[in-house]
């Protein structure tokens, strides 16, 4: 057994060791465990950063490894901070008796949760249409807890709006505009592009500033500026607009998919200057992976949600268990207004009870599975060659996409910006989990900084991460590229 | 060989095949020997010049699958110019390499890959070099006064090696140049360094200049305008240029390209896997013929499709000779 403690907390960590392999050694003893199966354990014991995640406090994964002599790997993974001394064992048996379901469906499904849907990649989970509903349904969830959204992040209130960091990111695109123009290239249109808008505040401070600059050194740029606001939600685009009436005759609002924006944009290819992003990357589609014993597998996920929560949530809905699959299809197809007046309530009461359990499928059991763009299997073990030989790792698969289909939108002396919570180096993903959690009704992802740092480099750019300095005690990292030559 | 109107080809480089690119990498990682290396590139250059000519090309290349890019295959090749082996993270990146002393004179080699492509088609050939502008801005200059200096010191070695490229039968040698376009203020020189590097050499010559196509996106943006009037001093027969991508914006320009200077029409995007339909091409073409004579005029991609997937590469060379018949009809020819 390898016992692996993440990111724990002090002397805390002393204790819950203690109680883990005193629980781990007695399901051996009584027979539960073999001693093939002990030989192959690993155990984590993790912090969960967020509160609110999608996890029973014990979680039990196997891999699907049928055709390989030895034992399957068993994970159980042990969240520190929902743990209970001395409760464990109890916990265990169960997460083992679920994870032995999912590998082996005639058994039959465990009969204390509700299942939202089959085995999928998490990419594909119904998880991320509930996210989906938050953002369509913003002001409505918002009404519902009396609080913004930016209120939900830590430290409540977004990095995106540092007046210090807009200042730098102003102050480098006026150089990069007065570079061109001492060479003869600068376009006639300078365009600009702020992908996820929020309330329009980081739009309209960059503006402010950049108009002051401009006025400061009479360079008259600031005329000839097109500024693009790009959004999947109408409803979000509709929201920021008052905060750029001062801008308005150079401000476009565009409804677009981060994930490809070049599929609204593809007349500016090679054309924008300028590309930022907040806190986009780490709530787009996401999946992990997992690499044990020099194999690679995909986590498998399925959604559910507790028995005892769906029977409370029915009861205080007036819904009967057999209905509730069909209510929570109504809600995500429809919106809570198709519930009428308990649409919200039932949807923050659904969201706060859904849980996700997984198990690993090897991917060479899984010829047709999708990597982002550009990322070939071959590429990733590529990547994976210098990483640690066990380990699961996000594949931040929509951020790859995005990131990969917006940089033919750039011109070719422009620069994108992301500010997000990056992972810049692989060996931190054994430190701890860096998601899926829960932010008020969305979910988020750290995001695979290593993976966008090679994809990157294939398509001509080189990636950087700075911290983010204005703010003390931030997570939060600037992606910046450059071009690669 | 006769050549009709219009005559078609590729710009130089073909589609590069992701397992070549997988083999290549073995190859740096030292887990293919350079024998298994060579024959893996006798066999995609093959390939590239039969899908050439299923296409229909007039005129065909190596597809230049034997190069990681388009500076390193010379800098490996020219003597004196040291070479970091470890700059490299994979076989496309540009090797770190430096000149500390002068160019010694020394044959590079390249007249036994036109053999090769020379001995595998009946088309007319095609083989390009690139040129010394584009070299100088890669390799680390520590002995020259100027990088005009080098650049002509560099035209001179690649001066007899374009004279080897002829005595093994090329007729058509092209030159690229696309960091002209990255630094427009070196045009002057840059057009002398030509000069110097095909003179006496009994071939047609044509000059390569875009936007850039690193990693198959451009390097930098402007008009062709920079070009004039220093490219009319070149002693050069065709001049191959990015129209498609553009949208034929810098068209107008060369207006003022005087006979007998010939137009290598850039009709195909190679920046986009989009393929483009033979109705597309014959528009662009025939938008080109309203500033050129069509017996001045030949027909290509904006750039190599290096980037391109196999398939999409294929497509866009069909696409581009069938809307190039379209337009020879129209013509009568």
């Amino acid at each position: 057994m390898i016992l692996q403690m993440n990111h724990l907390q002090g002397k805390q960590a002393a204790t819950s060791a203690q109680d883990v392999v005193g629980a781990v050694y007695s399901l051996l003893a009584e027979g539960h465990l073999d001693e093939a199966q002990f030989a192959n354990l690993r155990v984590h014991l993790d912090w969960i950063q967020y509160r609110q995640n999608f996890r029973e406090p014990v979680t039990v994964t196997q891999c699907a490894n049928d055709r390989s002599d030895t034992a399957p790997v068993m994970e159980i993974r042990v969240d520190t901070r929902q743990i209970i001394p001395g409760g464990l064992r109890e916990p265990m048996l169960r997460a083992m008796s679920v994870a032995n379901s999912a590998m082996h469906p005639e058994v039959g499904n465990p009969s204390d949760r509700i299942y939202l849907e089959e085995f999928t990649s998490f990419r594909s989970s119904i998880a991320w249409q509930f996210n989906k509903l938050y953002w369509h349904h913003l002001s409505d969830w918002e009404k519902a807890t009396g609080k913004g959204y930016e209120q939900a992040l830590p430290g409540g209130k977004s990095d995106a709006n540092h007046p210090e960091a807009i200042a730098d990111c102003v102050a480098d695109f006026w150089t990069l505009l007065r570079d061109l123009e001492n060479k003869n290239q600068l376009p006639a249109e300078i365009f600009a592009l702020e992908i996820g808008v929020g309330l329009g505040t980081r739009s309209r401070t960059w503006l402010d500033r950049f108009r002051a600059l401009d006025a400061e050194r009479a360079t008259k740029y600031y005329p000839r500026l097109k500024f693009l606001l790009g959004d999947y939600s109408l409803a979000t685009l509709d929201r920021s607009r008052p905060a750029l009436t001062d801008h308005m005759d150079l401000c476009s609002f565009i409804v677009l998919d981060a994930i490809d924006p070049g599929k609204t944009l593809a007349f500016l290819r090679h054309k924008i200057l300028h590309i930022h992003l907040t806190n986009v990357y780490d709530n787009l589609p996401d999946e992990e992976f997992a690499r044990r014993d020099g194999k690679l597998y995909q986590v498998q996920t399925r959604t559910y949600v507790p028995l005892d929560e769906a029977a409370r949530i029915c009861d205080a809905c007036g819904l009967t268990a057999a209905e509730l699959s069909t209510v929570i299809r109504r809600l995500l197809d429809s919106g809570p207004e198709s519930l009428g007046d308990r649409g919200i309530s039932f949807w923050q009461e659904i969201w706060k009870a859904i849980r996700v359990e997984d198990r690993l499928v090897c991917l060479e059991d899984l010829p047709d599975v999708n990597l982002p763009a550009n990322l070939t299997p071959a590429h990733l073990e590529e990547v994976l060659e210098d990483a640690p030989s066990d380990f699961r790792f996000h594949m931040s698969s929509g951020a790859l996409e995005s990131f990969r289909n917006t940089l033919p939108l750039l011109h070719p002396r422009g620069f994108l910006q992301v500010q997000d919570i990056f992972v810049t180096n692989l060996n931190d993903y054994r430190l701890g989990c860096h998601g899926p959690g829960k932010l008020d009704g969305s979910i988020v992802n750290w995001v695979n900084g290593v993976l966008l740092r090679e994809v990157g480099e294939r398509a001509g750019y080189d990636v950087h991460f700075a911290p983010f300095r204005y703010r003390e005690g931030s997570r939060t990292s600037i992606l910046y590229t450059t071009q690669r030559e | 060989m006769t050549l009709p109107i219009l005559p078609t080809t590729v710009v130089g480089s073909y589609s590069m095949p992701g397992w070549l690119e997988r083999l290549k990498t073995e190859y740096f990682a030292r887990r293919i020997s350079r024998h298994d290396l060579d024959e893996v590139h006798d066999t995609a250059v093959k390939a590239a010049i039969k899908d050439q000519e299923t296409a229909g090309l007039d005129i065909v290349t190596d597809g230049e699958l034997r190069r990681d890019n388009m500076i390193d295959y010379f800098v490996e090749r020219l003597p004196g110019v040291d070479i970091d082996r470890s700059s490299k993270k994979f076989y496309y990146d540009f090797y770190d390499s430096s000149v500390s002393g002068k160019l010694p004179m020394a044959p590079l080699g390249l007249a036994d890959d036109f053999r090769f492509l020379r001995k595998f088609t009946d088309r007319e050939a095609k083989f390009c070099v690139t040129g010394p502008h584009s070299l100088t801005k890669r390799i680390r200059n520590n002995f020259y006064p100027s990088e005009e200096a080098f650049a002509m010191d560099l035209a001179r070695v690649m001066n007899l090696e374009l004279k080897e490229l002829v005595k093994a039968g090329a007729k058509i040698i092209q030159i690229d140049e696309p960091y002209f376009s990255g630094f427009p203020e070196d045009i002057s020189w840059g057009v002398n360094a030509i000069n110097a590097m095909v003179d006496g050499v009994g071939a047609t010559i044509a000059v390569h200049i875009c936007y850039g196509n690193r990693y198959g996106k451009p390097s930098w943006e402007g008009s062709y305008r920079y070009l004039f009037p220093k490219i009319l001093d070149a002693k050069i027969q065709k001049l191959t240029l990015e129209f498609a991508r553009r949208g034929g914006e810098d068209l107008d320009v060369f207006k003022e390209l005087p006979a007998p200077f010939q137009l290598g029409v850039g009709v195909i995007d190679v920046k986009t896997q989009a393929v483009e339909t033979a109705d597309i091409v014959a528009e662009r073409i025939r938008k080109a013929l309203e500033v050129v004579p069509a017996k001045r005029m030949f027909i290509l991609p904006d750039c190599g499709c290096f980037h391109l997937p196999r398939d999409v590469a294929f497509a866009k060379l069909c696409a581009m000779v069938e809307g190039t018949k379209v337009v020879r009809k129209e013509l009568g020819k």
